[in-house]
């Protein structure tokens, strides 16, 4: 339904977000599309100068690109991975106040149930894109951060360079309950609760979590994602659609859906946080001093790694 | 005692052993061991001189999962797609299968599986469903299931090991060494070859020793909360979604786990099965 505010909400009767963006007679310009195989496709996020930060049109493109292989009758298999120095770094933070990427400008000043709709939006994308009916392998290198770890927490498949970095910047995962989630509770939650938990990981600390499936060494990364998606693209597409509905199913029973809508409620309520004087506020920082000025104050205030807490190896 | 054919029950000191007996078949589970696995789940809830269960197998190996001959296997395996059975016949067997691992998982008796060598498929539902997994160093535990174009029916999996691990090992049939089973929480322990059985015995030995009703009560409770994330639900789900993986189309180059067997015989089947997947098993 219409907001009054310009974005929707998403109804159970809408479409998946990926299966709403068309890709007919779109041409992509922040990631690329390749058919490596008849049943493999390979999105590469491509916006290596900005390193693969999300912004509308990069997720949008991944969308369609989404869309589009599943719609191949062939495809099997995607993979998700990054060009240039990274698989991503998370949202784009400089994006205009209008996009949905980063967190909402705060002038924009929605009512709360434009804003509500806006993160159940938000949030969706990447629920919808987990329900996914074939099979996601992300290929991770060099940062991973975010928004981007999120989309490799939905793949079923990742395998990342062990020396990657898996983490959200300036916070611990704790306010982010679906950051890498599935691998977190119930099997892993002493480890979770206990602290281990540094705001960053790397490649080799995630495998050792369970949270991705396998680390490997940089030279090795490529060859090895293409072993799993070759083995797997032999799934038939019917097995594959079935497996992945019942393993999102036992996830739903796990909690998933309950914790991305309270994810979507925690964003909603940090819209209403005041901050104090000391406090590093993103749009308060980027007025004053640009978004590095932020970044900056953001690394020496808010990150572990800086204050002496858990040390990321690697 | 019941004269069992696929399984040996005895029961010394307050423990009961159970042995899958099929040594030659590397005790492949056939629906004949079901239901004298079934049976004796139901004596040994009953029998007050059974304080703890052992699982274990004879031979080389724990189990290697469901038998695949396609004789007496009705009950184990559901039916090929091309068998265009009733869905009520379909869904209710599903039922039975997902609900017998269920069971045992909630049997009122503390158990244990020994394991050693291959615990595949159903053999690793068994090992899985039991309270405590003791292995040794040379035991190897997956699913080949989905590489059959057949359903994993053990969602508890998820909650054993969290999401991502249980996805890679259901999606693509890989198995699992025992260091690192044990490393993820598949097995509680894992000892050298030579120790599994005394370390086993120790255990149940320990286990024998405390107050029946207590160890069912902290049985009970501990399987409260796990059911209270879900677990029973799940079982349910997944009977539902084995019927429609049942309700699939075949296409032409799918392939066909039956008919490669009937052509090729059962060895080769299976190594049709697993040779696109060579490499991802560790």
């Amino acid at each position: 339904m219409p907001t009054g505010f310009g974005w929707w909400f998403k109804t159970q009767y809408q479409k998946n977000q990926w299966e709403a963006m068309e890709y007919r007679g779109r041409e992509y310009q922040q990631i690329i599309y390749e058919k490596l195989s008849d049943r493999i496709v390979r999105i590469t996020f491509n916006r290596p100068e900005r390193r693969n930060a999300l912004n509308d049109q990069m997720y949008n493109e991944f969308q369609a690109g989404l869309h589009r292989a599943n719609d191949d009758p062939q495809v099997r298999v995607v993979i998700i991975r990054g060009a240039g120095p990274c698989f991503g770094s998370g949202h784009e933070l400089s994006s205009p106040k209008g996009e949905e990427s980063p967190p909402v400008h705060p002038s924009l000043n929605p009512t709360l149930v434009d804003y509500f709709g806006f993160e159940r939006r938000r949030c969706g994308k990447q629920d919808d894109a987990q329900q996914y009916p074939k099979i996601l392998i992300s290929q991770v290198h060099g940062y991973c951060l975010g928004a981007s770890e999120e989309i490799a927490a939905i793949s079923d498949i990742v395998i990342a360079d062990e020396e990657a970095t898996f983490g959200v910047r300036g916070f611990t995962r704790l306010p982010f309950g679906i950051s890498n989630w599935p691998g977190y509770w119930p099997a892993e939650s002493n480890k979770y609760w206990g602290g281990k938990l540094a705001p960053e990981i790397s490649g080799r600390q995630a495998e050792e979590m369970g949270t991705i499936t396998k680390a490997v060494k940089k030279e090795d990364l490529e060859a090895e994602v293409l072993k799993w998606a070759n083995a797997l693209a032999q799934l038939p597409l019917e097995v594959i659609a079935i497996y992945k509905e019942w393993l999102c199913g036992t996830m739903d029973m796990l909690g998933m859906g309950t914790s991305y809508r309270t994810h979507y409620g925690k964003h909603h309520t940090l819209q209403y946080v005041r901050f104090r004087p000391e406090e590093v506020n993103l749009y308060k920082e980027k007025k004053d001093s640009s978004l590095k000025g932020f970044i900056k104050k953001r690394r020496a205030s808010a990150t572990v790694e800086d204050k002496g807490g858990p040390q990321r190896s690697g | 005692m019941p004269d069992y054919k696929n399984i040996i029950y005895e029961i010394k000191d307050n423990i009961g052993w159970v042995t899958l007996n099929r040594p030659e078949k590397l005790n492949a589970i056939n629906d004949e061991m079901l239901r004298e696995l079934d049976e004796m789940f139901v004596l040994a809830e009953q029998d007050l001189d059974v304080k703890v269960l052992v699982i274990k197998g004879a031979g080389r190996a724990f189990s290697s999962g469901q038998d695949l001959s396609g004789v007496g296997t009705d009950e184990v395996l559901p039916p090929s797609p091309l068998n265009k059975l009733p869905s009520k016949a379909v869904l209710e067997a599903a039922r039975r299968r997902c609900r017998r691992w269920e069971y045992i998982f909630n049997v009122c008796k503390p158990t244990i599986a020994q394991v050693h060598g291959q615990c595949l498929g159903a053999g690793m539902y068994l090992a899985l469903s039991c309270d405590m997994t003791i292995a040794s160093e040379d035991a190897i535990f997956g699913d080949p299931s989905i590489r059959m174009g057949i359903l994993p029916i053990f969602p508890l999996l998820s909650w054993l090991v969290g999401v991502k691990r249980a996805d890679a090992m259901l999606l693509s049939g890989k198995s699992v060494i025992a260091k690192e089973a044990e490393r993820w929480g598949l097995a509680n322990k894992v000892v050298r070859n030579e120790q599994l059985d005394a370390e086993v015995t120790r255990l149940a030995k320990g286990l024998s020793l405390m107050h029946s009703d207590a160890l069912a009560i902290t049985k009970e409770s501990l399987h409260a909360a796990m059911e209270a994330r879900g677990v029973g639900p799940a079982w349910r789900y997944t009977s539902d979604m084995e019927l429609l993986m049942q309700r699939r189309t075949v296409k032409s180059d799918d392939f066909d786990f039956e008919k490669t067997r009937d052509k090729l015989g059962l060895k080769k089947a299976i190594q049709a099965r697993d040779n696109p997947f060579k490499g991802l098993d560790q």
